[in-house]
């Protein structure tokens, strides 16, 4: 996944989490505190109903009594037939505020009831009432009673003429108006219904809802009506209980959480625009890290392309900045690495030099055998004479080029330049077990390179070079040999003298021989070779004879 | 009177003597609590001869109405039995009845100016001033001579010839008169304890000034 990419997700999903807890905390505090304070209405809904109810029994038993005491009344109940009587109620109830009236006997039978809206009344239908009422000893008769399908609360008063002749009282219908009243009271929605079969008696709740509610499991206390969750309660009625009828409060909790869903969403609007800031942000944020970061990659794919002189400017004073600054002095590091190295190669042989690179100063003293090859320019001075120094310098650079070539190609290295002449190196410093034998494969090789070079300095008009080249084989100190500053890599010791010797032989007429080698060095031979013995010598600086060899 | 026709009357009286011998019924009536109950009104219907005719000319019995009161609370008398309802306060009245037995309404009255009026019919006739809605009294109406009212102690006692009755024993807290068969001899001196259960008397209470009007 790319960095960008990362630093995105991060923003994001921190962002979206934050919101999402918030929202979550929210949701949840808002519905428990919803909840706490439908069931705290809840509590006070079952006082408020007894006493609403108690309030309404109260007036029309106030109503009934001074009708009870009427004396045109008592006679009117006493001396008229029952139409008569039933006429009367008819316009007694215009002034009552009820559904209905009745005058029932001691026994509980009807003796009179006229309903508002013109409907009989059964025969029987208030004995439970007057015999609860006597045997509870009560100062009136209450309760609810079923005229047809609808329910009423109904309160009696005794008909006093003087004594006990008959109970009169009024009904107030349980429907829609008083649960409207109720839930005025109540700040709840109010349901009164017939427990079995279920119906709706009277409801603040949509008819939908209300038949919705009516028939949902008996106890189901959170039901969902037309997609919206309610709360119920049961409000325990006495006489509603008696009559087979109930009576529910409800709230939607959806509603009381309308402005908790207003502020979610707003709160949700508010979060998306953090979203999309905290997006731009890390959009931003990613780029100013990933530019960079870009920028140094490509810097480093240029200098493993060995460019190393490009420079990286971020401009920045951050911990970016601080690794560009890095990037530029590796730059340079490298840089000057490779010169030195480029040096190293041109200065000393590609062996030594990475031998050197590889081993530091390692290179310090080790006796180990070699074969030393000294090769003295010959008759340079006759060819330089008229030559301007430049030229001078390429013609010696020319010959010195061929001659180190079949040096290196042999396998030698080149250990210096004295002036013209060449000192050349096998098995150091890299150990070779046939030192000897490449010394004089180069020998024969340098000899080759020259007649080489001869036919082209006479095909440029000039007269031919020669040399002279010495090769002894002997144990000899090889390491670096210098000051602190400066070191050479390089061998010492007898040996190397008498190679330089063996090549000063060369000049010598009698011997007619180019390439002169010691006894030791023959003997170091694994390969055959023509040679030419030319006898024991005492070379200029030693006591003891040595035997030398002329390559034919 | 010769002296013939008291030796006639004489003998006619021991003829009649059975008759005229009486027993004693004595009640003690208490409610549930055994409280004695004042007020009942214990009478004895013959059931093997007719009673006796009622006393000719009808008898003439007062309710009084005294400091806005019935006095007194129950009267028993024999059918054929008038009323009369002299007023002694200064304020009037109007006494009324809606019972079955008698029907009546004295309008407005003072004095004693108001008419009798006769109980031609057994019954209980609930007397009521349809001004005052505490005042009520209660006049027992009879087919029988052999009753009686019980006193504060509770006890009632009844004289009636030996034989066969039928006791009702009514009280305006009753739900309904009881009613028991008996049977009277000479020597029944027996005292019978009869235990009563009253009703709640839903009666208005005398409004007295800063009382609320309710029930006792």
């Amino acid at each position: 996944m790319r960095f960008r990419l990362r630093v995105l997700l991060l923003f994001v999903s921190l962002v979206a989490a934050a919101l999402g807890v918030m929202l979550f905390v929210v949701n949840r505090s808002a519905e428990r505190e919803a909840v706490a304070e439908i069931e705290r209405r809840f509590a006070g809904a079952t006082d408020t109903f007894g006493q609403l109810v108690a309030r309404q029994n109260d007036q029309a038993a106030a109503f009934a009594s001074l009708l009870a005491a009427d004396y045109a009344f008592k006679r009117a109940f006493a001396d008229t037939d029952a139409i008569t009587l039933e006429s009367n109620l008819r316009s007694l109830l215009l002034r009552a505020d009820a559904h209905a009236i009745a005058v029932v006997m001691p026994d509980g039978a009807t003796r009179a009831a006229v309903r508002r809206d013109g409907r009989r009344v059964s025969e029987g239908l208030f004995s439970p009432l007057v015999a609860r009422a006597d045997e509870l000893e009560a100062d009136r008769a209450e309760g609810c009673v079923w005229l047809d399908d609808e329910l009423h609360e109904f309160v009696l008063v005794p008909l006093l003429a003087p004594e006990l002749v008959a109970w009169v009282g009024l009904g107030r219908r349980i429907d829609t108006d008083l649960a409207a009243d109720l839930s005025q009271r109540s700040g709840l929605e109010v349901v009164f219904g017939r427990v079995n079969p279920p119906r709706v008696l009277g409801s603040t709740l949509a008819p939908a809802l209300a038949e919705a509610f009516a028939a949902r499991p008996r106890d189901d206390t959170t039901p969902s009506l037309g997609g919206e969750r309610f709360l119920v309660a049961a409000i325990d009625l006495p006489d509603l209980a008696r009559a087979g009828a109930s009576a529910h409060v409800l709230a939607s909790l959806d509603a009381r959480l309308a402005p908790t869903r207003r502020l979610q969403a707003r709160l949700l609007l508010a979060g998306g625009l953090l979203l999309a800031g905290a997006l731009g942000a890390a959009v931003l944020f990613a780029r100013s890290l990933s530019r960079p970061v870009q920028a140094l990659a490509a810097h480093t794919r240029r200098i493993a392309a060995g460019d190393y002189a490009a420079r990286l400017d971020l401009r920045r004073r951050d911990e970016l900045g601080e690794l560009a600054s890095a990037f530029n002095a590796m730059s340079a590091g490298l840089a000057e690495r490779d010169r030195v190295r480029d040096l190293l190669d041109k200065n000393v042989s590609p062996e030594v030099a990475a031998r050197l690179l590889r081993d530091g100063h390692a290179l310090g003293g080790e006796e180990r055998e070699v074969t030393v090859l000294f090769c003295d320019l010959r008759g340079f001075t006759t060819l330089s004479e008229g030559l301007a120094p430049p030229e001078l310098v390429t013609l010696l650079n020319r010959y010195l080029d061929r001659m180190s070539a079949a040096v290196e190609e042999a396998g030698g290295i080149i250990d210096k330049y004295i002036g013209d002449e060449i000192m050349a190196l096998f098995g150091a410093p890299v150990a070779a077990a046939d030192s000897a034998d490449r010394a004089v494969r180069a020998a024969l090789a340098m000899r080759a390179a020259l007649a080489g070079l001869n036919r082209e300095l006479a095909a440029e008009g000039r007269p031919p070079l020669g040399f002279g080249v010495g090769i002894n084989t002997a144990r000899v100190v090889a390491g670096n040999i210098g000051s602190h500053r400066r070191l050479n890599y390089s061998v010492i010791g007898d040996g190397v003298n008498l190679a330089a010797r063996l090549q000063t032989l060369t000049r010598r007429e009698d011997y007619a021989a180019d390439v002169i080698l010691s006894e030791s060095t023959r003997a170091a031979l694994v390969s055959e070779f023509p040679l030419r013995d030319l006898g024991e010598v005492v070379v200029k600086g030693k006591t003891r004879a040595v035997r030398i060899h002329a390559l034919g | 009177m010769s002296p013939r026709r008291l030796l006639a009357l004489f003998l006619a009286g021991l003829l009649a003597l059975p008759a005229l011998r009486a027993a004693e019924h004595t009640l003690t009536l208490a409610d549930s609590r055994g409280r004695p109950v004042a007020d009942a009104v214990v009478s004895l219907h013959p059931l093997d001869q007719p009673a006796p005719p009622a006393a000719q000319p009808a008898p003439e019995i007062t309710i009084a109405q005294r400091d806005s009161e019935f006095v007194p609370l129950v009267t028993a008398v024999r059918v054929g039995t008038a009323v009369r309802f002299p007023n002694e306060d200064k304020i009037q009245h109007q006494v009324y009845s809606l019972s079955a037995a008698k029907r009546f309404e004295v309008p407005l009255h003072s004095g004693a100016t108001a008419p009798a009026i006769a109980l031609d019919q057994p019954g209980v006739v609930a007397v009521g001033c349809n001004i005052h809605d505490w005042m009520r009294s209660f006049v027992v109406v009879l087919d029988t001579p052999w009753f009686a009212i019980s006193g504060r102690d509770g006890v009632a006692r009844v004289s009636a010839p030996p034989g066969r009755y039928r006791r009702e024993i009514w009280h305006f807290r009753l739900a309904a008169p009881l009613v028991t068969e008996i049977t009277l001899t000479d020597d029944d001196a027996a005292t019978e304890a009869v235990s009563l259960t009253l009703r709640r008397d839903r009666h208005p209470a005398r409004r007295e000034p800063g009382a609320d009007a309710t029930y006792p």
